[in-house]
């Protein structure tokens, strides 16, 4: 490939990502406020509360790492998204794969685990150890299903995974190949977003929104930030594995759209779990889909 | 529903009214983001606090103005003080008001915060809350109805569209005259852990009525606050030999 | 005739005096380190791709014995030597003198580390089964003299060790009878040759007990109790040494026995009830829950030497089960992480007794906040914790990268499940570790300390260098790897510069790093040019919904940090935990009813001897019946 080609697909992917997922959390929110019989925000909210956050006059730091995890948390997650190939571009997905996108991922979360640390508020290290017990609880039932996605596709390399769904048509989807795994992987999905019945770290009441306890002005705008380029992540990784991807841009953001629909609608009809029972949760019912699906894969 | 006139120096005057297009096309939007986009932390303290839940939830709605309930104070730009401030209550209050980040407005909901309502003769409230911080807007009302509290909240979004909303800015230019007022109801030895001599400093906001006379009683017993800095200290070498 | 690796011996053995003689002074320290240079430099200079032979060889009982050096060795004696190296420089400033001033016999440390070093060359480059076993015992004997050094608790944890290494060694002892036995030669080739044609129950007796010998030295399951306590409490560059490389000699063992001599064709032979289980199947569950369940123990530890130590033992297991899997991609990732897991093990070693050096504790309930004090050592152990944890651009993903990779071709989803489980508890346990040293808030009588000196953060930052780099550029290690593969018989792994070329699936860390790093830069552009100017607060300045901080009053979050989770988990220490141990201690044992009860109440220290006794005086019968 064409070097000018190259850099303007790692540019344009982490930006496509970003501004798909500001409509997610207006999506999100629209959602909520609906189903609570209300308008909700308007159509460029998520952009007026980022650009006022980087706008705020006081920007109140802990210290150097407090500010370098918050450019990690972003900085990671805009590398992360040009390994998750989108119609027409495929930036470096092949020299990664599934289980590298997976680890990478991990980098933003750490770096808000760092930054959070050196606020010294222990609000913000509950919601850390709460945030890394719930990464315990969701992503055992999500290896299951990358294990059992790896191996009916004979590949970890998501392009072969994406081409190998499309070729085939409807009928050779993750979906309707590996229904249980993709029902796994949903919950896991639920569990990963971190809302409600899971959102076990934020818990506002609680620990006061635990990690983003002394976060104010541009941390809070760059969290703003990886939130969209979350909500992305997660559910274009589903479509990608379960959905055959993106033909076109259009197919592919209204399956990326569509698949978030469900778990937020959940998110906003359910309460919060007890950190226990998420572990319970997550350790139970998609790891059995999971581990059942896994039989299917293997037979 | 009243405005209570805050004293505020120009505020042109001290404005990064910076010479090119870009910056002047970027302080439009975030002026204009920051009327749009408010996040809002409610100290509820007296009884005014029971009209937040219709004013957020399906009746009324305050998403769809942009304004969010937040947590801690550092994520807040709005500080509802809800009723009544005793005197033990506004300690927390004016801590968490400097907790926040400005550009930062403060509304006081209830006639209590106005001049004490109902309990003017108390020897535990403070009477008028804008003898310890700015306040940019009063709802008075005992208690004020949701309605007008969202006709406050959009006057407040009007006056941060405007530029107009720039209490926040005369807490850190006069602060020996809100500190007078603190040291008088609170004690002498007052401090909070915040310091706002050294943030007025850094965001060129020390006015000529930021230090007198209360500062000067405060900074004899204050702790040092400074931040503690990452130190590399290899050439320190007095550990040797310990 | 003296060959290039007799020089390396020699020079090896000449150091040991020396040791003894020059530890007291700073400057001897140093030429100490310029001893390991030497010895390093002649290491590199032996060729690794054929095997160099050593001219000193002897007649035992008909049999020759000599010592050689093939790739494998060779690999793991760049190990060895490099970490003594570095551990060597770390104590050799100011932590030598502080501690000298404190008592510890600075001659004992450095000769201890000289002879450690040259046992571990003899067992890597034994030329046959007599070699192999001098070799294996000096290396356990050796360990013994770092480990006894501490005192206190070290003692205790030093005999607990050495009933389990005794126990070892007559396992091995007991292999290498039979070897002779069934074969009749103790060479490496005559045991080769004749693997194939021997009868599966002496292949079994050979396999079981050269394989459960060499488990003892790794710890794996269920033998894993020992080791954490024995490598923690060592002073040090004794600690970062043992920790880093000494349990590997399990797996050098393991791999050139089992891999090698035996071949993989002839393991697969052994198999138990109608092929159900065979002894590599049993082996790979062994090295998964030799992953697992030290991780999460690891993770309640609250002294940071312990939790390292228990988490050696756990990476052990990875090690163990990439090298069984033994295809091509599994092998290297197993060979691989010994190398990984060396650097990061010892540079996070050495950052907890940088720590330990300034506040005097290692204990996690105690610290906090350290990083505006000793910031270097901050960096350093983030580094190691990202190398421990297997993340992302660091080298410890690599290795695992390739493990995880050969599991799901292979088609063992659940082992890779297994697998990413272990690693999912190591990044919780190892935050904690972070965390509650250097994170939060920092304590009063903290508040005047230093950063450690240069001659302790220096060799810990190169160490962090080459994490850093062979993460990015892996194949700088993989070229070794794949000649240790051939020399054990397997298939190389195919590398590139930046890591795997393979058509299902590759990987290119210079491609993921640079992405990283391009991310990175991204974030920094967008965090510090748009947005205002920050201020630094105090730590005090925070919130505490509307509460008064003051310095007198800890506001931090330490102890049971993860207390939902052991919430839920804490009663499978207790149940399925010990009951997964006590099952392998039956399996592995002999008496499987007893042992149960034998377990709980007995000395599991006891009860190894026990059962390796059972285990001689059956190979005696069987010797000599
Ligand atoms: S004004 Fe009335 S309702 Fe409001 S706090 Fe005072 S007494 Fe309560």
């Amino acid at each position: 490939m064409h070097w000018a080609e190259l850099l303007a697909e790692l540019t344009l992917m982490p930006l496509v990502a970003f501004i798909v997922g500001l409509f997610m959390v207006l999506m999100m929110r629209k959602i909520g406020a609906r189903l609570q019989r209300r308008i909700g925000p308007p159509l460029l909210q998520p952009l007026y509360d980022i650009v006022k956050l980087f706008g705020k006059h006081t920007q109140t730091s802990h210290g150097l790492l407090h500010e370098f995890g918050i450019v990690m948390a972003v900085g990671g997650y805009v590398a992360a998204e040009t390994l998750l190939p989108v119609p027409g571009m495929n930036g470096i997905a092949e020299k990664g794969g599934m289980i590298t996108l997976l680890y990478l991922t991990m980098i933003p979360s750490l770096g808000l685990a760092l930054g959070v640390g050196q606020c010294a508020n222990p609000n913000g290290s509950i919601g850390i150890s709460r945030a890394l017990t719930a990464m315990l609880a969701y992503d055992i039932p999500f290896v299951i299903v990358i294990a059992g996605v790896a191996m009916h596709f004979g590949t970890t390399n998501l392009v072969d995974v994406v081409a190998q769904q499309q070729a085939g048509g409807i009928e050779t989807w993750g979906a309707t190949q590996m229904p249980l795994l993709a029902l796994a992987g949903l919950f896991a999905l639920q569990g990963m977003l971190g809302k409600q019945p899971f959102e076990i770290y934020v818990a506002p009441a609680e620990i006061a929104t635990g990690p983003m306890v002394e976060m104010g002005g541009k941390f809070l705008g760059g969290l703003f930030v990886m939130q969209c380029f979350q909500l992305y992540t997660a559910s274009v990784l589903y479509v990608t594995l379960f959905l055959g991807g993106g033909e076109n841009w259009v197919s592919f953001l209204a399956k990326s759209f569509a698949v978030l629909v469900l778990p937020i609608s959940v998110a906003f009809l359910f309460p919060r779990y007890r950190t226990e029972d998420v572990l319970t949760m997550l350790w139970k019912w998609p790891v059995i889909l999971g581990l059942l699906g896994l039989v299917f894969v293997g037979s | 529903m009243q405005q209570f006139p805050v004293k505020v120096e120009q505020p042109s005057a001290n404005k990064p009214t910076g010479g090119n297009i870009f910056s002047r096309v970027f302080d439009e939007l975030t002026t204009f983001c920051r009327s749009r986009s408010l996040f809002i932390l409610h100290y509820c303290t007296g009884c005014g606090a029971i009209e937040l839940p219709p004013a957020m939830t399906s009746r009324f709605d305050m998403e769809r103005l942009g304004i969010s309930p937040m947590v801690s104070p550092r994520q807040a730009d709005i500080l509802l003080i809800t009723g009544y401030v005793s005197v033990k209550t506004l300690k927390r209050v004016i801590l968490t008001y400097e907790q926040m980040g400005s550009p930062k407005y403060v509304i006081g909901i209830c006639s209590c915060t106005v001049n004490g309502g109902m309990y003017w003769q108390s020897y535990a409230t403070a009477k008028k809350l804008n003898d310890y911080m700015p306040v940019d807007l009063y709802i008075a009302g005992c208690m004020p109805r949701p309605e007008a509290v969202i006709a406050g909240l959009r006057q407040l979004m009007d006056k941060i569209a405007a530029g107009e909303a720039n209490g926040w800015q005369d807490y850190y230019r006069r602060y020996d005259y809100y500190l007078g007022h603190q040291q008088r109801l609170f004690g002498e030895t007052w401090q909070t852990p915040t310091d706002v001599i050294a943030e007025s400093k850094h965001y060129d906001l020390f006015g000529g009525d930021t230090l007198g006379a209360h500062t000067a009683l405060l900074q004899q017993h204050q702790k040092p606050l400074e931040a503690l800095e990452m130190r590399l200290g290899l050439t320190d070498r007095q550990e040797k030999g310990s | 005739m003296i060959g290039a690796l007799d020089m390396l011996l020699l020079a090896a053995l000449a150091a040991i005096p020396l040791s003894a003689l020059f530890a007291t002074t700073r400057s001897g320290r140093w030429l100490l380190v310029a001893a390991y240079a030497v010895q390093f430099g002649l290491l590199i200079m032996l060729q690794p791709a054929t095997a160099a032979h050593s001219a000193l060889s002897f007649q035992l009982l008909g049999n020759a014995v000599g010592w050689q050096m093939d790739a494998l060795g060779w690999y793991f004696a760049v190990i060895t030597i490099g970490s003594a190296g570095f551990a060597a420089a770390y104590a050799a400033g100011e932590w030598s003198e502080v501690n000298g001033r404190l008592g510890l016999s600075l001659r004992w440390l450095y000769a201890g580390l000289q002879i450690n070093v040259l046992a571990m060359l003899l067992l890597l480059a034994s030329g046959d089964f007599v070699s192999l076993f001098i070799g294996w015992e000096l290396t356990s004997w050796a360990g013994l003299i770092l480990m006894l050094l501490a005192g206190g608790d070290a003692i205790r944890a030093s005999l607990r060790y050495i009933v389990y290494a005794i126990a070892g060694g007559m396992t091995v002892f007991a292999g290498l009878v039979i070897t002779q036995a069934a074969v009749g030669s103790l060479q490496f080739d005559a045991l080769h040759a004749a693997a194939p044609s021997l009868g599966t129950g002496r292949l079994w007796a050979i396999a079981l007990l050269f394989i459960l010998g060499f488990s003892v030295k790794m710890a794996s399951m269920p033998f894993h109790l020992w080791q954490a306590p024995a490598y923690a409490y060592s002073p040090a560059p004794g600690s970062s040494f043992l920790g880093s490389i000494s349990a590997r000699m399990g797996l050098f063992g393991i791999a050139l026995v089992a891999i090698k001599l035996i071949g993989l064709a002839q393991l697969d032979r052994l198999s138990l009830v109608t092929d159900l289980v065979d002894l590599r199947g049993l082996l790979t569950w062994v090295a998964v829950f030799t992953a697992i369940l030290p991780t999460f123990v690891a993770m309640r530890q609250n002294d940071a030497r312990l939790l390292l130590g228990w988490h050696g033992v756990g990476q052990g297991g990875y090690m163990l089960l990439g090298v069984i899997i033994a295809d091509r991609l599994g092998s290297a990732g197993g060979l691989l992480h010994v190398f990984n897991h060396a650097t990061y093990q010892a540079i996070l070693l050495m950052a907890v007794f940088a720590v330990i050096h300034r506040t005097g504790t290692a204990d996690l309930n105690r610290l906090g906040g350290l990083v505006t004090r000793m910031p270097l050592t901050f960096l350093a152990m983030l580094i190691g914790i990202i190398g421990l944890a297997g993340l992302p651009p660091m080298n410890g993903f690599v290795s695992k990268w390739m493990i995880y990779r050969a599991l799901i071709v292979d088609g063992h989803p659940l082992l890779f499940v297994a697998t990413v489980i272990s690693t999912l508890g190591t990044v919780l346990s190892v935050y904690k570790l972070l965390h509650n040293t250097f994170l939060g808030q920092l304590r009063l009588e903290h508040e005047q300390i230093h950063e450690a000196p240069w001659s302790m953060t220096v060799p810990m930052l190169l160490l962090c260098v080459v994490v850093f780099v062979t993460g990015a550029a892996p194949g700088l290690v993989l070229q070794y790897v794949a000649a240790a593969q051939q020399a054990i018989g397997l298939e190389p792994v195919r590398y590139i510069l930046g890591g795997i070329e393979s058509p299902t699936g590759s990987l290119d860390m210079l491609w993921i790093t640079a992405i990283l790093f391009a991310g990175f830069g991204i974030g920094a552009v967008l965090f510090y040019l748009i947005g205002g100017r920050s201020r630094r607060v105090h730590q005090l300045d925070n919130y505490a919904g509307g509460h008064f901080l003051t310095a007198d009053v800890r506001y931090q979050y330490s102890d049971n940090f993860y207390a939902g989770l052991m919430h839920r988990i804490r009663p499978w220490y207790r149940g399925s935990f010990e009951w997964t141990e006590s099952a392998l201690v039956s399996a592995l044992g002999a008496a499987s009813t007893l042992a149960r009860g034998f377990f709980e109440q007995a000395n599991p220290a006891q009860w190894v001897l026990v059962g390796t006794t059972v285990i001689m005086t059956w190979v005696m019968w069987y010797a000599l019946g």
